[in-house]
């Protein structure tokens, strides 16, 4: 580690002697010097390229291949820097992901993420506890949830939608209320647990968003009593929901991210068919958020691949994933989002109502509902 | 008819009591056993006939067995399940070479630490897998010990939790061979521990260490945790990827691997059939 | 018996010509100890670095709260919270039911095989079917079962298309309970007293049954007064053995009901893993808590296991 702090002059400086002995090393073979990085502020792209070419390697974490597309964007970028990815384990949670980061402080190999993906909730831990680093991206501006000093920013969110397995679900459901009536015995299905996933924290909270009307103060309560009645009159399978689960039968209507619902239908292809509908009240949306490990074997890589994923390329390879990347509105207003990606999302004025809570909402709620959910939906 | 006598009452009855004793071990099959067996095959083949059900259904409208072609035409599926085959196998060696010396001395000499002993493997019992890993994780991730990055924490991982079976295994077979009297033997002929243990009482274990070995396989090639934190291209955490993605394939790739696993298992009961027994002392083969 | 197989073993080594260092324990060389060191040194070795650094680990991390001093909040909070207590109540159930059925019908299933009389094949076929339902848990287990009793499952529809009934949407029945997850547990829990109990059945000598029939015994007499009461020790063990084990398991669980049932594992999971709760120290102030109640439960088995020992040789 070096004693000076480095100055941005400095470090252009330095990168500029960079470049040029990269050139000749280059030739020779040798590595470009890279130094430790110690500020949030942009680096420029080439020089980022080179040290990270210079690292080779990026180790990402809980990043399944069909969630929002990552699959792609995973392929596109390591062929496009020619690095190798290390992907930890895609099914991570966001604890499970800090946890990594803490497990592997010392340890500069391939079990040490270097970047992560976890839930909006979740940041305040990851910077409380000093798991990661501060990084501006090019296009920071331009991104509407963020830590204003660098250390998280929102990469994609979606809506929570009804999946129906339509050989089952005869009547779509149009909202939440619907989700009671008694020809959905035995069929509503969260994608989640909900001590476990953000996901069925939000099912609950969007249930409760819908009653309260929008309003968040009591929402968290209302949705807890929605999946109480829910659980009451045997609507509520009190299973983890999934394709499989989905496509069986077990539950035929689940509330999952909008995103991974149109994948599934994909998945599916037709067997059997899948209808998606957003509900007209409690539009609640989940944004993921990014940051770089404080103790990544690969930072200038890690700081590369955010420069990739919030580009307007990047940002659209999560829109053909379904998910709305979280730039969405500027990419809009500037015209660079193609026609047949915008179409294959469900219409716009589905989101027109979308709610976007705050981080401390998000952990207030997160809170309440994790404390309250078994007293008050099994009573016990 | 048989054991209904209140006693011995005359030469005939004595003649058909000598001739039970000269049969074969195998008594009357009882009507009673046919019916637990069945009650129990059925238990067990139902939910395996309602997941191959399921993934029949991968085509709408008739039943096809396209999930399990695609499994099959996975290199993936391949890549995985020889991964775990093989570090099942290192698995099985490494746990024989631990368990097996220290089963026979502790057995032999070392009476007083047997309770610690089987303390100790039963503890893989009492500890969850998740809250391990991340113990080695911690304690071996960082310097001066850094092994994250070789298979070593995976290995030592499968050994621990197959820990409790291999002991038992050998354990039981050690007690149902008399230990002394073949190590007396063999060292009245001169031969030397590596010698003993080697040449005479490996080759008696065998059926033993059988057992404790297939259950070894069963538990490697199913465990998830740690190949999953440790990041390694195990079965498991292949499967349940798969599980996410893919609704049919993933009910075809449970069975597909249930029946590997079984056939592993039945090829490592073949091997060693024709075994010394373990009910007699037989001495070195 | 074992001092004078001791002091045989010491006369019978002495007057060998061996030049190796067997050793006669009487005399007790040092070089001796040092085998005895290379023997089992490796051993604890391992388990030293292996079992019981990462086991410390647990214990030390539960008196730490986030920040990492020093508390016994989590312990606290552990040992009286409602829905740990609740937790608790609801693993010991499930572990007693499961521990209980999976011993009888699995004592019942090796018998079966072992000594009723079926052909030799299927006692092979047992065992080895058995080391693979032993271990064929989580999530493909807990699937097989929606697929064959849950709200579509196999038998469902078959019942569906004999009484035109669906039990769970027309009457409400749910399988996500306690009796439920029972059922599904019962497929690794039968398995594994099959394969434990098969070599104690298989160490009932011929003997003893002859000698209970020239005694006049039927097979009532055999089994209350030869059979079961040498059994009884390793029976007991067995089902202590199923006791632990459901009360670990928790990929089952998880896959099948989530957190929907209230169980310790499933607790654990949820305070060090997922994206909601994540308190360590009270993960591993829980972990604890099981290891405690596991411990009890091996050192019955083992007690028990040595007791049955003596007649099985």
């Amino acid at each position: 580690m070096p004693n000076r702090r480095l100055t941005r002059r400095d470090f252009l400086k330095f990168s500029a002697a960079a470049g040029g002995s990269a050139l000749l090393a280059a030739c020779g073979g040798g590595a470009a010097t890279c130094d430790p990085i110690t500020s949030a502020d942009t680096i420029a792209l080439d020089t980022l390229t080179e040290c990270a070419t210079a690292e080779g390697q990026l180790t990402t974490i809980a990043l399944p291949h069909d969630w929002a597309n990552y699959g792609e964007i995973i392929e596109t970028f390591k062929t496009r820097y020619s690095l190798t990815i290390n992907e930890l384990d895609p099914n991570a949670g966001s604890a499970e992901e800090l946890e990594a980061i803490r497990a592997n402080r010392d340890n500069p190999g391939p079990q040490a993420p270097d970047v992560i993906d976890i839930g909006i909730g979740r940041t305040v831990t990851a910077m409380e506890d000093g798991l990661v680093a501060a990084y501006k991206v090019a296009t920071w501006d331009s991104i509407p949830m963020k830590d204003p000093d660098g250390y998280w920013w929102a990469e994609y969110y979606g809506a929570l939608v009804f999946e129906c397995n339509m050989d089952i679900v005869e009547t779509l459901p149009v909202d939440w209320e619907d989700l009671l009536r008694p020809e959905y015995r035995g069929m509503v299905a969260m994608a989640g647990d909900v001590l476990q996933s953000n996901e069925a924290v939000q099912t609950v909270l969007g249930a409760g968003l819908s009653r309260t009307s929008g309003a968040f103060e009591g929402a968290a309560q209302a949705g807890l009593e929605f999946w109480a009645e829910m659980n009451a009159a045997g609507n509520f399978v009190p299973v983890i929901a999934d394709v499989g689960k989905i496509a069986q039968g077990e539950t035929p209507l689940t509330v999952e991210w909008d995103y991974l619902a149109l994948a599934n239908r994909d998945t599916l292809a037709g067997n059997p068919e899948i209808g998606i509908v957003v509900p007209q009240t409690g539009v609640i949306t989940g944004p993921y958020a990014g940051g770089i490990s404080a103790f990544a074997p690969h930072p200038y890589a890690a700081r590369l691949w955010w420069e990739f994923v919030m580009s307007d390329e990047g940002q659209l390879l999560y829109l053909k994933g379904y998910a709305h990347p979280i730039r969405f509105n500027d990419m809009a207003a500037r015209g660079v989002i193609p026609e047949e990606l915008a179409a294959a999302l469900p219409p716009a004025e589905a989101y027109a109502n979308a709610i976007f809570l705050t981080v401390p909402q998000l952990q207030e709620a997160n809170t309440y509902i994790t404390e309250n959910w078994r007293r008050v939906v099994f009573g016990e | 008819m048989r054991g209904d006598l209140p006693q011995i009452a005359g030469t005939a009855d004595i003649s058909r009591v000598a001739r039970r004793l000269r049969r074969p071990s195998s008594r009357r099959a009882s009507p009673w056993a046919w019916f637990w067996l069945a009650l129990g095959m059925l238990y067990f083949f139902v939910p395996l006939v309602a997941t191959l059900e399921f993934s029949m259904r991968a085509v709408r409208g008739r039943y096809t067995f396209v999930a399990f072609q695609h499994i099959l035409s996975d290199p993936d599926f391949y890549r995985n399940f020889g991964f775990s085959l093989m570090w099942a196998v290192i698995t099985m060696v490494i746990s024989l070479l631990l368990v097996v010396p220290t089963a026979y001395w502790v057995h032999l000499r070392l009476r007083r630490l047997r309770p610690v002993v089987e303390f100790i493997t039963l503890m893989p019992f009492v500890i969850p897998a998740v809250v391990l890993v991340f113990g080695y994780i911690r304690l071996y991730g960082s310097r001066p010990l850094v092994l994250t990055g070789s298979p070593v924490l995976l290995v030592a991982g499968y050994i621990v939790l197959s820990l409790p079976y291999m002991y038992r295994s050998v354990d039981a077979g050690l007690r149902a061979i008399d230990v002394r009297t073949l190590t007396e033997a063999a060292q009245s002929l001169g031969a030397g521990w590596p010698t003993i243990l080697r040449q005479v009482i490996f080759p008696n274990l065998r059926v033993a260490l059988l057992s404790g070995t297939f259950l070894t396989l069963a538990i490697v090639v199913g465990e998830f945790t740690f190949a999953s934190l440790l990041v390694w291209p195990a079965f498991a955490p292949y499967m349940e990827d798969l599980g996410n993605k893919k609704a049919y394939e993933a009910a075809a790739l449970a069975l597909i691997s249930f029946g590997l696993t079984w056939a592993s298992i039945g090829i490592i009961q073949w091997l060693g059939r024709g075994a010394p027994g373990q009910t007699q002392v037989t001495g070195a083969h | 018996m074992t001092v004078d197989r001791l002091s045989v073993q010491g006369s019978v080594v002495d007057a060998a010509p061996s030049g190796k260092k067997g050793g006669a324990p009487r005399a007790r060389p040092p070089r001796s100890r040092l085998i005895d060191w290379l023997a089992v040194g490796p051993f604890f070795l391992f388990a030293l670095l292996f079992i019981f650094l990462p086991s410390l680990q647990i214990f030390i991390r539960s008196f730490q709260d986030r920040e990492g001093h020093f508390t016994f909040d989590n312990i606290v909070t552990a040992a009286t919270g409602v829905d740990f207590v609740n937790a608790y109540q609801a693993s010991l159930s499930i572990s007693l039911i499961t521990a209980v059925g999976g011993a009888a019908f699995g004592f019942l299933l090796a018998y079966a095989v072992i000594m009723g009389g079926l052909p030799r094949a299927l006692r092979t076929f047992m065992m080895t079917f058995s080391g693979v339902a032993s271990n064929f848990a989580g999530v493909p287990l807990a699937f097989a079962f929606i697929a064959t009793m849950g709200t579509a499952g196999l038998i469902t529809r078959l019942f569906e298309a004999i009484t035109g009934v669906n039990p769970q949407r027309d009457l409400g029945f749910s399988i996500y309970t306690i009796w439920g997850l029972s059922i599904v547990y019962m497929y690794f829990q039968f398995p594994l007293m099959v394969l434990v109990m098969a070599p104690a059945l298989d160490g009932l000598r011929r003997e003893w049954r002859e000698a209970c029939e020239n005694l006049g015994g039927r097979t009532y007499h055999f089994w209350r007064y030869v059979a079961l009461p040498i059994l009884l020790p390793s029976l007991l063990g067995t089902t202590i053995l199923l006791f632990g084990n459901a009360f670990g398991a928790y990929a089952t669980a998880y896959a099948f009901s989530g957190s929907f049932i209230n169980l310790v594992p499933i607790v654990i999971g949820a305070q060090i893993k997922g994206d909601v709760l994540y308190n360590p120290g009270l993960g591993n102030a829980l972990a604890l808590g099981m290891i405690v109640i596991m411990a009890l439960c091996m050192t019955g088995y083992g007690l028990l296991q040595r007791r049955s020992a003596r007649w099985l040789r």
